[in-house]
């Protein structure tokens, strides 16, 4: 079942002389829900448009279903795209927004009425048929851009940011409708994001790429608890990224404080970085905790408090605890062991950037 | 301080009102008006608008000046639209330099534009014609519609044209299924303001044009001199209201977003979207359409009904032709005459020396002949062609000798005389005797009642005819005497001017008047329809006076010589001739016309003047540049005290 729907194979691309994809490999599994996640510019979207038809590469092939369409039009393909901006045709009513594809394809009017009727219902507006498509809100709007999309049954639907103009509230439903409707209709989902809460919430697989490069692909869970360098770390939630000395499997050293860890294999004395969340970190009295510093900054934050404690070495940790310790309070910095994750140090820029294709 | 501002907005309102369209509504109200005058009101008619659609040569310009629009802004549309495309997907630093290069021709004056383009079409042998003026339109458009059509693009996502491919369009369906839709109001507006700038154009159409098209702009501009004709005033009015319409319509487009807000409204109300202001304004504009096209249709009829092989290309003065004899002439002949005119005698002069459009005859006036004689552009006639040179009065024949020797080029069509017009009650209330010489219009007691005319020759003339000299006189001090006195009568001088005397006189707002006699009979005609309490009188002064000749010659480069010279012959037929003097009421050197006329005409002194009276009138001579020059710098010395 598991057969990869889409392999792109040493992809690259550039702008202006701006390299944008440098030999870019991503395979997407039939019935998956991929995101690619990262910030702007990161070439997520360009990868998107790639499979889309809308870009070509300048080197590499597109694989879909075992065949090739790199140099294939985009209105040949057989997969369908929700864009960032829902792109509604406004001088048509709603229904003929749906029924755009189908006509095309030369579908019964039969056909195509039942498709709209069940398209509209799937993305809860029926009987919008006949309304004008500006007269919707954004969310009713995307919803409507999904309909126009699925109605063409594609095997893959490629959804480019299309939660990016609603609101926190909207979004959040939208979040939840889009993950019941990849699971109604089974079919493959890649999604473009740079809100790593949104591709935490959906996705089973993430794919957090920069500057051309994926960084790291897996489920959310590695990808939040297992980065697998400073980037992926930086980017997926809130951390404290230190630098380290491996002494030996399973016990490192920072700050000159010897710290019990779980990794093992980076050899012995090795610099590596040290990457523990905000929400690890368990504040004590300063003697029982294995470094010691002062809470320099409290901020309320309703489900928790955030702090930060300055250890003599000027470090800044943030922490995130349910328990206030007030401001100038001496404190006892402590982490469990499987809370510590244990990087390489990058040996350069290039190497802090290389895809992670397995 | 807010009834300040509210002051000012009215005060602005009204200013705008009246400095734009009073002058528009003066002329709408006087094509309705039965009398000729510009000044007097003779009564509601709308005989100016029959006389308009009944004439073939309105109808013709009305022709080349719809299909030309409709053409050009279908041309420039396309262009454009694919123009507007092609740089909005440019990126930005091209699309400034294009964008720039685009309305470089919008601001470009438009005489530029229009000399730049005969330049060459002439340079690259483009006959002038239908085609030129077509081409010029469609370059003057584009850049119209371009930026009509590049703000909708710039609304118009990208993204819709990817989506309709995304969902199986090819590029073409795209195209016209999503953006087209989408610019389409961008596409129209320009499309309709293209036809307007093509049917407003007058510059660049008068440089572009060749022999025998009008459009309507250029042919109100050669009827201008002998004073546009009342059915002119019909014409503009009838343009004014066509550009108006398709202007609110433009402008007036309901919004998308009022068309929304509508439709909102009735969904809201609970009942089906009933969008009547899009309907209206598609309803609107089918209408425009379906007019145009009529009207296309009707003038194209008009146009193809008498086409024919065997041409003629006449030039002449606007307003100086009964329109019938030219179609009896072609009915009888079978030669399709192409009719055009000019203003002045300086405007035809250089259309015929560069030959870019050429004429088969042409009707100048006298000095002009000679110059056209001296420069090599006249052929001698073939007189045997002519046989009814023998109505034209031996008189006129010898009058003619002082431009052309031998009688071998030029055939008399009109003359007249410069006089003196003036008006009976207002001389008896300021207790004078009519005027009888030129020294009269010297009189202190005239002090704000004289008119003159504001040219050069003729206001020289005057004073030279009183010093007892030529009025071709080259000699300085006779000149300078002329000047000296000419200043002298400066203060009591109401105003110089040109065609205005015969309005200024029909008012009574001026007692004496210098006036070609050709106007006289229309003023007198007028002043007895408008029953003025006055007499408008004519005297030709003791002095002597003008006498000029306007007279048919054929060009060097004539193609049609013979065709020519049946249409000269044609026009010295009596009862044609009979018929343009009773048209033009310029006095008539054919005797055949002269007989048939009735005797109060005959008798009338002022139009036909004795023979020993006619006998000190010189006519014009063409003096040569030097002597033009000093005429020149000595008018401009009287007219700058």
């Amino acid at each position: 079942m598991s057969q990869p729907l889409i392999d792109l194979v040493n992809i690259s691309k550039s702008f202006d002389g701006e390299l944008i994809l440098d030999d870019l490999n991503l395979s997407v599994k039939e019935n998956s829900f991929v995101t690619l996640l990262g910030p702007s510019g990161c070439g997520k979207s360009t990868t998107l448009r790639i499979i889309g038809g809308f870009t070509m590469p300048d080197q590499g092939k597109v694989i879909f279903n075992g065949e090739d369409i790199t140099r294939m039009p985009p209105n040949k393909r057989q997969l369908n795209t929700v864009f960032q901006k829902y792109a509604l045709f406004t001088h048509m009513t709603i229904a003929e927004n749906i029924a755009f594809g189908l006509k095309i394809k030369g579908k019964s009017k039969d056909y195509i009425n039942d498709k709209i009727k069940y398209a509209l219902k799937l993305v809860n507006l029926d009987g919008y048929e006949n309304r004008s498509v500006e007269l919707l809100s954004g969310g009713q709007q995307q919803r409507i851009a999904i309909a126009r999309a699925i109605v063409n049954e594609p095997k893959l639907l490629l959804l480019d940011e299309p939660l990016g103009a609603l609101d926190l509230k909207l979004r959040q439903d939208m979040q939840y409708e889009l993950i019941r409707l990849k699971n109604e209709l089974g079919i493959t989902f890649v999604y473009v994001t740079h809100d790593q809460e949104e591709a935490l919430t959906m996705s089973d697989t993430i794919v957090v790429m920069n500057q051309g490069y994926i960084q790291q692909m897996g489920t959310p869970e590695q990808i939040y608890n297992e980065p697998e360098n400073a980037f992926v770390a930086d980017f997926i939630g809130e951390s404290n990224i230190v630098p380290g000395i491996m002494l030996h499997d399973e016990l490192v050293e920072i700050f000159g404080a010897k710290f019990a860890c779980v990794d093992k294999g980076f050899g012995n004395n090795t610099p590596v970085d040290v990457v523990i969340r905000p929400e690890d970190i368990d504040l004590v009295e300063p003697e029982k905790g294995t470094l010691e510093g002062v809470v320099t900054h409290l901020i309320f934050k309703g489900v928790h408090y955030e702090m930060e404690v300055t250890t003599p070495d000027g470090f800044e940790w943030l922490v995130h605890s349910t328990d206030m310790f007030p401001v100038g309070k001496k404190v006892g910095i402590h982490v469990d062991p499987f809370d510590i994750q244990i990087m390489n140090k990058p040996a350069s820029e290039d190497e802090e950037a290389v895809g992670v294709n397995e | 301080m807010n009834k300040l501002k509210r002051f000012f907005q009215d005060f602005y309102l009204v200013l705008v009102l009246i400095f734009l369209y009073a002058p528009i509504a003066v002329m709408m109200v006087l094509s309705f008006n039965s009398s000729k005058s510009r000044s007097q009101w003779g009564g509601f008619t709308t005989q100016w608008y029959r006389e308009m659609f009944e004439s073939p040569v309105i109808m013709e310009a009305l022709y080349n000046t719809l299909i030309i629009a409709f053409l050009s802004a279908l041309i420039a549309t396309i262009l454009g639209t694919a123009a507007a495309i092609g740089i909005s997907s440019m990126k930005k630093l091209p699309r400034t330099i294009f964008m720039g290069i685009n309305n470089i021709p919008m601001l470009n004056s438009d005489i530029v534009t229009g000399i730049s383009l005969m330049l060459m079409f002439v340079a690259f042998g483009v006959s002038l014609g239908f085609k030129t003026i077509l081409f010029a339109h469609i370059t003057f458009n584009v850049p119209y519609v371009m930026t009509s059509v590049l703000p909708k693009l710039k609304q118009t996502s990208k993204y819709t044209y990817e989506a309709a491919m995304d969902l199986g369009a090819g590029p073409i369906e795209a195209f016209f299924k999503v953006v087209f839709p989408d610019i389409l109001p961008g596409v129209l507006s320009g499309f309709l303001m293209a036809f307007t700038m093509s049917l407003d154009d007058f510059i660049i159409t008068h440089f572009t044009k060749g022999a025998g098209i009008n459009t309507l702009s250029t042919l109100i501009y050669s009827e201008v001199r002998r004073g546009i004709k009342p059915s002119m005033y019909a014409l503009s009015t009838v343009i004014f209201v066509t550009v108006l319409a398709l202007l609110l319509i433009t402008n007036f487009a309901p919004s998308k977003a009022q068309m929304e807000a509508k439709a909102a409204a009735a969904a809201a109300s609970g009942k089906k979207p009933n969008n009547w202001g899009p309907k209206l304004y598609k309803a609107v504009l089918v209408a425009t359409s379906f007019l145009i096209v009529c009207g296309i249709s009707y003038t194209t009829y008009r146009h193809f009904d008498n086409s024919n092989s065997d041409e003629l290309y006449v030039y002449n003065w606007g307003e100086y032709i009964d329109e019938s004899v030219i179609e009896q002439f072609e009915e009888e002949t079978g030669i399709k005459v192409t009719y055009d005119m000019f203003e002045t005698n300086e405007e035809m002069y250089p259309i015929i020396e560069a030959g870019a459009v050429q004429y088969d005859v042409v009707c100048p006036s006298d000095y002009m002949i000679q110059k056209m004689r001296e420069n090599d552009l006249l052929m001698e006639l073939n007189l045997e062609n002519i046989p009814n040179l023998e109505y034209i009065d031996q008189t006129y024949l010898e009058k003619s000798q002082s431009f052309d020797p031998q009688n071998k080029y030029s055939v008399p069509y009109t003359w007249g005389t410069v006089g003196i017009i003036y008006n009976t009650k207002r001389l008896e209330e300021l207790g004078i005797e009519p005027p009888t010489k030129w020294s009269d219009l010297w009189d202190p007691r005239y002090k704000g009642e004289i008119l003159m005319q504001d040219s050069v020759r003729d206001a020289f003339m005057v004073a030279l005819k009183m010093q007892g000299h030529s009025l071709n006189s080259t000699d300085m001090t006779e000149l300078e005497d002329a000047k000296n006195l000419l200043l002298d009568q400066k203060p009591l001088v109401q105003a110089y001017v040109v065609d205005q005397v015969r309005d200024k006189m029909l008012n009574g707002e001026a007692a004496v008047g210098v006036i070609y006699s050709g106007e006289l009979l229309y003023l007198q005609e007028e002043a007895e329809l408008l029953e003025l309490d006055y007499e408008l009188k004519y005297v030709i002064p003791e002095e002597g006076s003008n006498v000029w000749i306007d007279a048919w010659v054929i060009p060097y480069n004539a193609q049609n010589k013979e065709n020519a010279e049946k249409w000269i012959d044609f026009l010295c037929r009596p009862e044609i001739a009979l018929k343009n003097f009773e048209y033009i009421t310029y006095a008539t050197p054919n005797i055949g016309a002269f007989e048939m006329l009735d005797e109060e005409t005959q008798n009338n002194k002022s139009v036909f003047p004795d023979d020993e009276l006619l006998e000190s009138c010189e006519v014009y001579q063409y003096l040569g540049t030097e002597a033009d020059d000093m005429y020149s710098a000595l008018w401009k010395e009287i007219k700058a005290q």
